[in-house]
């Protein structure tokens, strides 16, 4: 059965529910990345917004656009990936139960902390009834919640579904996470530095990514979802019999891949793996990356995705996506986006014009 | 927990995860997952409190200073996935960890069936774990929502619920995948479903809309009336709101010949996460063994419903499917039904 992404739309450091980051990017020049909040009035009424928490704003909204731009009213399902949940409610929460010794605390606070808060959230902003799922498994949890949505269809239990990545860096989380030595300093977080091999650690971002996607084809849609793998708990040394088998379960060939979404994120325990997969698997492939772009998050995974379904619309990709240097191609047929989470998850994504 | 599971005392690893550690070797014991050749084995668990008991501890100190950063990165829910993982005897293929609140286990049921229909796994473990937390305990009570007396499900006066910990994975794989390796089954998964009751994010409406639509869905996926359901194990959290609510949904499914009914979370207490996967157990062992638990603590009928729980248990019954709720926060509603190999 095919299965389309119709349509898209995403909040980061980037300009909010646009693609002009193919054509004028921001590029990132310290480690901690806010999101730039598009004006939520159009999505949300104040009264509601102020009950919503950051994430759970930019999910609504990101959401609906999508909804809009594919000319759809309703989904048959809303499945999310968030690595943290609604952190910040979360650590609103927790400071309020260590600080006040566990009296008098406010109940809104925990009521949205929980991770299903998104998807909970946009099902009742819609009124949808349908399929409602959450997954918050780390690097792969955006992977995971697509993954259930090509199965849904694959199995005849949905026609469409709302597949978004979602998750918000607080400062706290940030600071506690560069102790694990997850952030570059700020001097150290332009592209160029990124992309140096033998750093440690990436700059972080926020992700808000909504894909729409339908088994049913439409003569507006950004491009087709050819192909979807997880996996888990490999050595890197499978890596290539894994490729493989993904090339012989779509009927392809690796000459039909004319570029391959990789997760570079300047930290070289990370990027190991991606330079390993390019070289092994996809030496005739052009090479990109995203996370300089969007930044590093649980759900970063979903700009990859994301980021390659618009050069397929488009048919062009900019420089500025190369990670390495570009060859000449007349068409973009199909990217394949590669994802790996510190050596133990990863997915293989191929979409195709 | 620990020493039951042989780790060191200064081995970081959060309580929820050795609960799930321990579920995982009974399920892997009970399946004999120790020879199953290169079959591909996919592990879907279910938590939403994560490492949050740590984190609560040392939230001051992953801030502060250095003392406990080795459970900063077990503070996500995927991390105490992975770490139960890796207590599997061989190579898990696919791991990933839902969060649907109170529902995630049942999810992981339904996430299973799909890889196993798709051909995307041969054999799939799918639960939930959780472990107590002071963040989610005072959580539940700032929503007044605990009983400090034992949880009473069904009962007109009942207050709310009792919070419990607790992990629980089933071993699914198709019927011919079992039968290859000689494995055998204790009964079918017929049908699932998975709804939203989109009304509110901590309350259910008031009619049961999510849950009418998860039961009826479950039963038209496995191909049954109701009126072939023997035996319901109710989400029956006690709260006010979820019993009436899924009581009329229950209303709305059966009509006036409502099966057997009983909630078991006054034996458990309400294991959130693990819920569904504890209540896959229950159900699995009430179907093999002929018996329906008995709903502890009900003395009156709620006004607005016209049924009572049973409350009694009762053994030597034949019962053929049973249908077991599990619904959360933010009106994720599953159903499944498991039934007797014919």
């Amino acid at each position: 059965m095919d299965i389309f992404i119709r349509s898209a739309s995403q909040i980061s450091f980037q300009q909010p529910l646009d693609m002009q980051w193919l054509t004028a990017p921001i590029f990132p020049s310290v480690a901690f990345n806010p999101p730039l909040e598009p004006d939520y009035k159009q999505f949300v009424s104040p009264v509601e917004s102020r009950r919503m928490g950051h994430l759970l704003k930019r999910a609504v909204a990101v959401s609906l656009d999508a909804l809009r731009k594919g000319d759809c009213s309703m989904p048959d399902a809303v499945i999310s990936g968030t690595g943290l949940g609604c952190i910040e409610n979360t650590e609103k929460f927790l400071n309020a139960v260590i600080d006040n010794e566990e009296e008098c605390l406010p109940p809104t606070p925990f009521m949205q902390s929980t991770h299903n808060t998104v998807s909970s959230q946009i099902a009742l902003k819609l009124q949808c009834h349908g399929y409602n799922s959450t997954y918050s498994h780390r690097g792969t949890s955006f992977d995971s919640a697509l993954l259930d949505a090509v199965i849904q269809i694959q199995l005849g239990q949905i026609g469409s579904a709302l597949v978004g990545g979602y998750d918000e860096m607080t400062p706290a989380y940030f600071r506690m996470l560069n102790k694990l030595g997850y952030w570059r300093t700020d001097e150290a977080s332009d592209v160029d530095s990124l992309q140096k091999s033998g750093r440690v650690g990436s700059i972080s971002g926020s992700s808000a990514v909504s894909l729409l996607l339908t088994s049913s084809p439409s003569s507006e849609k950004l491009c087709q979802l050819y192909g979807i793998e997880a996996f888990s708990c490999f050595e890197k040394n499978q890596l290539p019999a894994i490729y493989h088998d993904f090339l012989l379960k779509y009927g392809i060939v690796e000459a039909d891949i004319d570029a391959v979404m990789c997760g570079f994120s300047g930290d070289d325990s990370n990027d190991e793996m991606y330079r390993y997969f390019v070289a092994e698997c996809c030496p005739q492939s052009d090479v990109l990356w995203y996370k300089h772009l969007f930044g590093e998050s649980f759900c970063a995974s979903a700009f990859g995705v994301y980021a390659a379904a618009c050069c397929l619309h488009q048919q062009k990709v900019p420089t500025h996506l190369y990670y390495m240097k570009e060859r000449k191609r007349d068409k973009i047929r199909k990217i394949l986006v590669f994802n790996c989470f510190q050596n133990i998850d990863g997915s293989l994504i191929l979409l195709s014009l | 927990m620990r020493e039951m599971l042989g780790i060191a005392p200064d081995f970081a690893i959060t309580r929820t995860s050795l609960l799930g550690r321990i579920a995982l070797r009974e399920a892997v014991q009970m399946a004999v997952l120790t020879k199953i050749g290169n079959r591909r084995v996919a592990f879907v668990s279910g938590t939403t409190v994560g490492g949050m008991e740590k984190s609560e501890q040392f939230y001051r100190d992953f801030l502060e200073n250095d003392k406990r950063n080795e459970y900063i990165a077990l503070h996500d829910c995927g991390a105490c996935t992975e770490m139960i993982a890796k207590d599997f005897p061989g190579r898990i293929s696919f791991q990933t960890t839902i969060s649907t609140a109170c529902s995630s286990a049942a999810n992981a049921a339904i996430l299973g069936a799909g890889l196993l229909k798709t051909g995307r796994a041969d054999i799939v473990i799918a639960g939930g774990t959780e472990c107590l937390s002071k963040f989610h305990l005072d959580g539940f009570n700032t929503l007044m929502i605990l009983d400090s007396q034992p949880c009473r499900p069904f009962d007109k006066n009942r207050q709310g619920l009792n919070l419990g910990e607790g992990a629980a994975y089933v071993v699914m794989e198709m019927a011919d995948g079992a039968a290859a390796r000689q494995a055998k089954p204790l009964c079918r998964l017929s049908g699932y479903a998975n709804r939203c009751d989109a009304f509110h994010q901590t309350a259910s409406s008031p009619e049961g809309e999510g849950a009418y639509l998860a039961m009826m869905a479950a039963l038209q996926d496995a191909g049954l009336q109701p009126v072939d359901i023997d035996y319901v194990n109710a989400h029956g959290t006690g709260t006010p709101n979820n019993d009436e609510s899924e009581g009329h949904a229950m209303m709305r499914v059966f009509g006036n010949r409502m099966p057997w009914v009983s909630s078991t979370k006054g034996f458990t207490g309400h294991t959130t996460s693990a819920a569904g996967g504890v209540e896959n157990v229950i159900s699995i062992l009430a179907l093999t063994r002929g018996f329906v638990p008995a709903n502890l603590n009900f003395s009156e009928k709620i006004d607005s419903l016209d049924f009572t729980p049973t409350t009694e248990v009762k053994t030597h019954v034949n019962l053929n499917h049973i249908l077991t709720n599990s619904f959360g926060f933010g009106g994720n509603d599953s159903s499944c039904i498991f039934s007797k190999i014919s």
